[in-house]
């Protein structure tokens, strides 16, 4: 069985995720031991057992230690099943992460599954749902697989309530190259609001449309009318011909609409400024597809700590060799051989 | 949190907050509501919520109840309409709620309970508690805080209140600190260092402290048994456990018809003499403690009514033809076999069972010779603050004392008492405050001439040394010539220090002629003939420290 140190890098729930997904893939006995040491509140936490009953379920694993607040958690999947899955996960997590657990498998199972996920699809501290729709899944349907995903109701925190299907057809992943982004081919800003004021929406367009220089028909305020929980988020969407990013910032009470739009277009301009075309959240789920698919490359920011406990988890899994080399300032260029 | 295995529930009991649960527009997902927040934690699952409403409140209800159902898919809410007037009466509120509780179907084994608190009229809030604090309800209690700062507008956070304070390290220590004081106290401060003896007083404070059951003390006359039924008043009196008085009497002080009127009172004209009514010693001690020493002496009426008034809590004064109440606590003392008193037809069967529940026996000072030095100490204090003058005892003429006091010389048939007026003796009569070794000396004279009548050593009717040490069946095989010899050399050994000590004691007359030289080869050979050591012939496992 192949033991994993929960607090060793970020020492947060990534890890936990990127191991049980690897275990799906590899039909791994796994252990985890010091699951969140040294958080306030250590251990695993409700957002992170909803993530092991996922991956329970598609792997129809054999589980102990998963129990709130337990630091010690073994997990040995049986068989790997496709078909028909429905995660209901609530507020606390968010039903991104549920996804990113159990995707890869289910990219390379034997034959088609059908999720529906419901909860939160735009939490603070989680992908948002746009992210994987618009930015990571394009990146997996070019390496092979089909995988369609469809927003049927969005669920802010802490109200929750949101709901999407994705449907996934496997296919062999392919190894991809990511070398440029080519030429920005659009972009827009999307300030979603629901049940606050629709001032908020305009006020972080404004700053937001300021600061990246975006034109008046590349702001879009999106008021949701139907009677869902309370909730804000900025988005901002550059499509290149090559890749498309999206970056998100959360609005919450008492915090300035100018301030969330600044951040998000900090963000969104790192990234142009640096012209590479991968950003920081997309570098960590790329990682593990390209591992997965045992080869490829692409160009990214400066790694943070998130990308390399990624790297450090998928090497107790999978016999691929990463290598990192910086190509001109603030450009790395990210490598993965199998 | 740790200690939950797999599969085990969580359960929680809890009133809707007809006004902090409120809300119906998308903004009451801006509002903190408790019993939404509960269900949103990070750290905590309720796979159950009975959901407690007034019947009117159903709207809201539901909302609550659709309202978790999106935030927390794994809770199952049920809502149990209470109907209950005025949530703010106590007593109608408690009422419910204990109904609601007797009938809910508790599995500890596999649930774990939660009660919150933060919903709820206050009176509401007040019940719960006192229900889960008398094990009505088995669980914690459950209080939610609202965040703050940049959390403002999340769940917040929960808090576990286990109200079993033994679980609490700081508590623990404060109660542990608190026993010792009350075991200090029981032994009147005195470091006593018998093992026998601390269990005993360890035990008898625990049953002080945790029951109003009659207790009986048994032990010879002096062995302290008034002091010590004072003691347990007192310290049931400083942990607010009694309201009424201590009130005591010897019942060997009492004779005839006076006997009842004094226990229980008697009426204006009940007999002659009887000028007014008198309430009796029974009715003075309601809510505090009776203490009844030498018990045995009571009178067969008496018995009677002493048993009724323990049982009812109710009894006739002499004369009244209407009962009287009292709920007081029994402390009965005795120096008697009750158990032979009732064989012999002097003693109720039924009284005696009522309250021997908790029997203690308090050993003679002869028989913990250890807690001999202490006790000296302590009754030098007590002469001390008697005559309002120092009274110290120098080294020399202190360990001449204890030698005598610690061997087989030192009989104490009047135990504490003995001591007490020995020690009483010496002080008034040492000069300067300060008793010397003459004045001790002449204390032993007045001692050993008081105990002098006993010896040689009484054979008591009912003490049978020798079955006890060789066993019925080879004690029946002795001649009575050896038998009646054995016995009183038994009773030696017991009370005395070492071997030599009841060698001495034994072949004094001998001694005395220069007869013998070694009194102690002597003995031993004397029961090595009976196949016992000296273990055997004194019932311990080594001699008492030889200060001498």
């Amino acid at each position: 069985m192949l033991t994993i140190d929960g607090s060793k890098g970020e020492g947060g729930g990534q890890v936990l995720r990127t191991a049980l997904a690897l275990a799906l893939v590899t039909r791994t006995p796994l252990r985890m031991v010091n699951i969140r040491a040294g958080r306030e509140k250590p251990g695993l936490l409700r957002q992170h057992l909803t993530a092991v009953k996922a991956a329970e379920a598609v792997g129809a694993a054999e589980v102990s230690g998963a129990e709130l607040g337990s630091r010690e958690l073994t997990f040995e999947p049986r068989a790997l099943a496709a078909g028909n899955y429905h995660f209901a996960v609530g507020s606390a997590g968010s039903a991104t992460l549920v996804l990113q657990t159990v995707l890869p498998a289910l990219l390379l199972a034997e034959g088609p599954s059908s999720l529906r996920l419901e909860g939160g699809t735009h939490n603070p501290a989680a992908p948002p749902f746009d992210f994987l729709a618009k930015a990571f899944l394009p990146l997996v349907q070019r390496m092979g697989p089909r995988v369609e995903a469809t927003l049927e109701r969005p669920g802010f925190f802490p109200a929750g309530g949101g709901r999407f299907r994705v449907d996934v057809h496997p296919a062999k992943l392919q190894p991809l190259d990511l070398p440029e982004r080519g030429r920005v081919v659009r972009r827009a800003a999307v300030a979603t609001v629901s049940g606050i004021p629709y001032d908020v929406a305009r006020r972080e367009l404004d700053t937001v449309g300021d600061i990246l220089k975006l034109r008046p028909d590349e702001l879009h305020p999106d008021e949701l009318k139907r009677g869902i929980g309370p909730g804000n988020v900025l988005r901002v969407e550059v499509e290149c011909e090559h890749v498309t990013e999206v970056f998100t910032a959360f609005g919450s009470r008492g915090r300035a609409a100018e301030h969330v739009a600044e951040e998000v277009a900090r963000e969104a301009k790192q990234y142009l400024d640096a012209e590479v075309p991968v950003g920081e959240h997309l570098c960590d789920q790329l990682l593990l597809l390209l591992a997965l698919a045992r080869g490829g490359s692409f160009r990214t920011l400066p790694l943070d700590g998130h990308a390399r406990t990624q790297i450090d988890t998928m090497a107790h899994f999978l016999d691929v060799k990463v290598s990192t080399r910086e190509v001109s300032r603030g450009v790395h260029e990210v490598e993965v051989r199998g | 949190m740790a200690q939950k295995t797999r599969g085990r529930r969580t359960v929680v009991l809890g009133m809707l907050g007809t006004s902090l649960d409120t809300g119906q527009g998308p903004h009451r997902w801006t509002k903190w509501r408790p019993t939404v927040a509960m269900c949103q934690q990070d750290d905590l699952v309720v796979h159950r919520l009975e959901l407690l409403h007034p019947p009117s409140a159903g709207l809201l209800c539901a909302t609550v109840q659709a309202d978790i159902q999106q935030v927390s898919p794994e809770t199952q809410v049920r809502p149990t309409p209470l109907d209950i007037r005025d949530p703010w009466n106590l007593e109608e509120t408690y009422c419910a709620l204990l109904d609601y509780v007797r009938t809910y179907p508790f599995q500890p084994e596999e649930e774990d309970y939660l009660v919150h608190i933060t919903t709820g009229t206050h009176i509401m809030q007040i019940c719960m508690f006192l229900l889960v604090e008398s094990r009505h309800i088995p669980g914690k209690l459950i209080q939610m805080t609202p965040g703050t700062g940049r959390d403002r507008s999340g769940p917040g956070t929960h808090t576990l209140i286990d109200l079993d304070l033994s679980r609490y390290d700081a508590l623990a220590a404060r109660f542990r600190e608190e026993q010792r004081e009350g075991l200090a106290f029981l032994k009147a401060g005195i470091d006593t260092r018998n093992t026998a003896f601390n269990r005993l007083i360890e035990r008898i404070e625990q049953v002080a402290l945790q029951s109003r059951a009659p207790m009986l003390l048994t032990g010879p006359t002096g062995a302290g048994k008034s002091q010590l039924a004072r003691r347990v008043f007192t310290l049931k009196k400083t942990r607010r456990q009694v309201s009424g008085p201590f009130v005591d009497l010897n019942c060997a002080t009492l004779r005839g018809d006076a006997a009842m009127s004094a226990l229980f009172g008697h009426v204006k004209g009940a007999f002659t003499g009887a000028l007014a009514d008198r309430p009796g010693l029974l009715k003075q001690a309601h809510g505090g403690v009776l203490f009844l020493d030498e018990i045995g002496e009571l009178g067969a009426d008496e018995q009677a009514m002493l048993l009724r008034a323990l049982e009812d809590k109710r009894f006739l004064p002499v004369g009244a033809d209407k009962e009287a109440e009292s709920d007081f606590q029994l402390i009965a003392g005795t120096n008697r076999d009750l158990q032979a008193e009732v064989e012999r037809g002097r003693f109720r069967e039924d009284l005696l069972a009522r309250i021997n529940l908790w029997t203690f026996r308090l050993p003679a000072l002869r028989e913990r010779p250890e807690d001999i030095p202490p006790n000296l100490q302590f009754e030098l204090e007590q002469a001390s603050q008697a005559l309002g003058t120092r009274v110290t005892m120098n080294k020399e003429a202190q360990t001449h004392f204890l030698r005598f006091a610690t061997s087989a010389e030192g009989r104490w048939s009047g135990n504490f008492r003995d001591l007490n007026a020995a020690v009483l003796r010496m002080a008034t009569l040492a000069s300067g405050g300060r008793i010397t070794r003459d004045v001790v000396e002449e204390e032993l004279e007045r001692l050993r001439a008081k105990w002098q009548p006993s010896t040689p050593v009484a054979m008591g009717s009912g003490s049978d040394r020798v079955s006890e040490v060789l066993g019925a069946s080879l004690a029946a095989e002795l001649d009575r010539f050896d038998r009646v010899q054995l016995e009183d050399v038994l009773g030696v050994c017991r009370s005395a220090r070492s071997l030599s000590d009841a060698g001495r004691l034994l072949f004094a007359r001998s001694r005395a002629q220069k007869k013998s030289v070694n009194d102690a080869d002597r003995l031993r050979k004397y029961l090595a003939r009976f196949g016992l050591g000296w273990k055997d012939a004194s019932g311990r496992d080594e001699s008492f420290p030889d200060d001498g």
